[in-house]
């Protein structure tokens, strides 16, 4: 290809990712060691920003909250994702149709489903799920307003809302296992999990990786389903990253952008951390390949 | 490429279908246009297209105002814009178009507790001239003397009043009735009648009250705190009130209704208040005004016709009610570009007297003598709630103080910080604020 045809291909992507992530980037790192008011310049103050929010004890939490959702919500999207794309994969004539089925929950807003979700759960609008747990089991859970029982409503919202994503490209991922191999494992005598374990995962293990990274950058940036689904987030530790950034920044008419672009900076140094090992992975497969 | 009559078809169906669920969003609220009137509307308009944009968040007492301004002002090249929007999002957003030396909006709406904050930093233009010159057009001197003062910082009005809300106590007559219960006058009292409806397993937990810990529950202890006769602030010493006897009493106070409340009362906001109503879990409510009227409509509840209204009680009896005042109106941001007579004749029209009264009975207008037993059903609680309501406090640092101790206060209903602890830690944070301000 030559120069002048790359420039022409490439020149608008690039133009594009300059303008809405090199830019805004850059910006967020500048502001972070700033004071800024909207409409005005900020002014210089060092990592004051920085020691503002490590000295916030809700920081720290909003942390450990993110990440242990972010490794259980990935950890069921995998497996969850997998055991559904085997079951629709073995569908025939009815595989387009469970298909675009299971992928409603995908195209709706999260706002829209989470506060879908969180009624199931809220005796004030129904709260189905919560009644019929109550009559199951005797407990009266407070959903809402208790930290464990609303991580796990906040967990299966989330899951609920991703798994789809992670079935459909686990999916396209087992259109390319070869039947030729799967046949050759059981006329080798293997058994069912046998043969998922040590023939199907490993040969679709790029795209898993695939999904557990998209899975990470999605989870990790969890926020407005946390309106609905835990509206007394700050009380009961149940605080992400991205919605303490919110409340920081901008809550009540807030102009706190200083702080919030520092708390993003952090946001993204964790997410590369959770992603590194997943990186390093597909750019091995990419050399190998 | 053409197109066979089938595709056309469908396409034809696509659109409409995408153009009803637009038009559905843009509705906003339940009252929507149809409580939009019609009403002289005369600026002298600019020449050429001119857009006039409107913040105004979508709540079934402000609808019919912004709705009559848009329906009345749109017209030859002017067109009045409104986007739905909540009250949050109307929050961040005026905070944005008031920030530089331009913004998006001509026209924001802005209520009594704002109003000093924005006014000392120059954000909103005064009124008073153009209510001078315009003023015997479009009626102005009906609009209550006491909701101008709420929207006026040092000596200048900033925000032409449309109306107010105030707390309102919403309770279940049939089973006061059938209980003998009479409404509550004190919390004592309150929380005596709570006991009776429990005892008789009418319901579970009567008592409603928006505590949600990020937002309302700042309101109701400003409001159990007024009620005790104590303000936030000492505006003279320039110190906090916050561990006084009376916040301790107001803490407690709060505290000691939460055995007949939801226990996830603090994930409860006005509409998940009105909810509990909607549905019969609660006997006894207060909240503002605004949401009151929603209450009485069969559409939204089997019991629609056994609510009945009151003053909300005092903390510890006393003439001033567990109660505030929000007075909601009109202000001009100050980095408006279009031309500011055309924009006050705008907002003066949306707040006529015909425009005021088809706002009835989903508001309580800011135009003297509009509400009566005919036009609200609330209307003798409201005017109650209205005359024995705590004073307000029009400072800079009132909003800023409030959102600083929500978190404290909702700790401490929760039961995470002690009644003292508490106070020590508002009292802490109102001072730092107030420092900025010495």
């Amino acid at each position: 290809m030559r120069r002048r045809e790359f420039a022409v291909l490439a020149g608008p992507s690039i133009l594009v990712m300059v303008g809405l992530l090199v830019l805004p980037l850059v910006r967020t790192i500048e502001w972070s060691f700033q004071k800024v008011d909207y409409g005005s310049p900020g002014s210089f103050v060092g990592l004051d920003n920085y020691q503002e929010a490590f000295s916030d004890p809700r920081f720290g939490k909003a942390v450990i909250f993110t990440v242990i959702l972010t490794l259980i919500v990935t950890a069921v999207l995998l497996v969850a994702g997998y055991v559904l794309a085997v079951l629709v994969n073995g569908l025939h004539r009815a595989k387009p149709y469970v298909l675009g089925l299971l992928l409603v929950p995908y195209v709706i807003p999260q706002i829209v489903g989470a506060t879908m979700f969180s009624w199931l759960f809220n005796p004030n609008y129904g709260g189905v799920l919560s009644y019929l747990i109550e009559k199951l089991t005797g407990a009266h859970i407070l959903w809402m307003s208790e930290t464990w029982p609303n991580r796990v409503v906040v967990s299966l919202d989330v899951i609920w809302a991703m798994l789809p994503f992670a079935m459909l490209i686990i999916v396209a991922g087992l259109q390319g296992v070869s039947d030729e191999m799967i046949e050759a494992a059981r006329i080798d005598g293997a058994s069912t999990l046998r043969l998922h374990l040590s023939v199907i995962v490993p040969s679709i293990r790029g795209v898993l990786g695939f999904v557990a990274l998209i899975s990470i950058m999605d989870v990790v940036r969890t926020f407005d389903a946390l309106v609905p689904l835990s509206p007394q987030a700050v009380q009961i530790g149940n605080e992400s990253i991205m919605l303490y950034i919110y409340n920081v920044a901008f809550q009540n008419g807030g102009q706190n952008l200083g702080l919030g672009s520092a708390i993003d900076v952090l946001l993204i140094l964790l997410i590369v951390v959770l992603l590194l090992p997943f990186i390093r992975g597909v750019a091995k497969e990419t050399r190998a390949g | 490429m053409s197109l066979s009559r089938s595709r056309v078809s469908a396409l034809a169906a696509v659109a409409a279908s995408l153009t009803l669920v637009a038009t559905g969003c843009g509705a906003g609220s339940k009252t929507s246009a149809d409580t939009a009137a019609s009403v002289e509307c005369d600026y002298k308009a600019p020449s050429g297209k001119t857009d006039v944009n409107v913040l105004a968040y979508n709540s079934s007492s402000v609808d019919p105002y912004t709705n009559t301004m848009v329906k009345s002002c749109t017209k030859g090249d002017v067109t009045v814009n409104h986007q739905p929007i909540d009250f949050a999002g109307q929050v961040q957003k005026t905070t944005a178009t008031l920030a530089g030396d331009t913004g998006t909006y001509d026209i924001i709406e802005t209520y009594s507790f704002v109003i000093p904050q924005l006014a000392a930093e120059g954000k909103l233009e005064p009124l008073d001239d153009l209510v001078d010159e315009y003023g015997d057009e479009y009626g102005l001197d009906a609009i209550n003397k006491n909701m101008s003062g709420a929207m006026t910082y040092d000596g200048k009005l900033y925000g032409l009043p449309m109306q107010a809300q105030m707390l309102i106590m919403a309770y279940r007559k049939d089973i006061f009735d059938k209980l003998g219960l009479k409404p509550p006058t004190t919390f004592a009292e309150m929380i005596d009648d709570a006991k009776k409806i429990q005892a008789a397993g009418e319901v579970k937990y009567p008592i409603a009250l928006p505590l949600l810990a990020s937002a309302d529950i700042v309101t109701a202890y400003d409001a159990a705190l007024g009620s005790l006769g104590q303000n936030l602030t000492d505006p003279k010493t320039m110190t906090a009130n916050l561990d006084s006897p009376q916040s301790k009493q107001a803490l407690e106070a709060l505290l000691s209704l939460k055995p007949y409340m939801d226990p996830q009362v603090t994930t409860f906001d006005q509409p998940a208040v009105q909810q509990q109503m909607y549905n019969g879990s609660a006997a006894i409510s207060i909240m503002f005004s605004g949401r009151m009227n929603d209450l009485t409509l069969p559409a939204n509840s089997q019991y629609a016709d056994k609510m009945a209204f009151a003053a909300p009680p005092s903390v510890n009896g006393g003439d001033v009610l567990y109660d505030t005042v929000s007075v909601d109106g009109w202000s001009i941001p100050a980095n408006a570009k279009n031309d500011k007579d055309m924009l006050f004749e705008m907002l003066s029209s949306s707040v006529s007297e015909k425009a005021s009264k088809a706002s009835l009975p989903a508001a309580y207008p800011a135009r003297d003598g509009m509400v009566t037993d005919d036009s609200m059903p609330f209307a003798a609680a409201a005017n109650e709630s209205i005359a024995k309501v705590p004073p307000s406090e029009p400072y800079p640092w009132t909003a800023e103080i409030s959102n600083a101790i929500t978190p404290i206060v909702a700790n401490v209903v929760l039961g995470k910080t002690s009644v003292q602890d508490g106070m020590g830690k508002m009292q802490s944070e109102a001072n730092k604020i107030l420092t900025e301000y010495k």
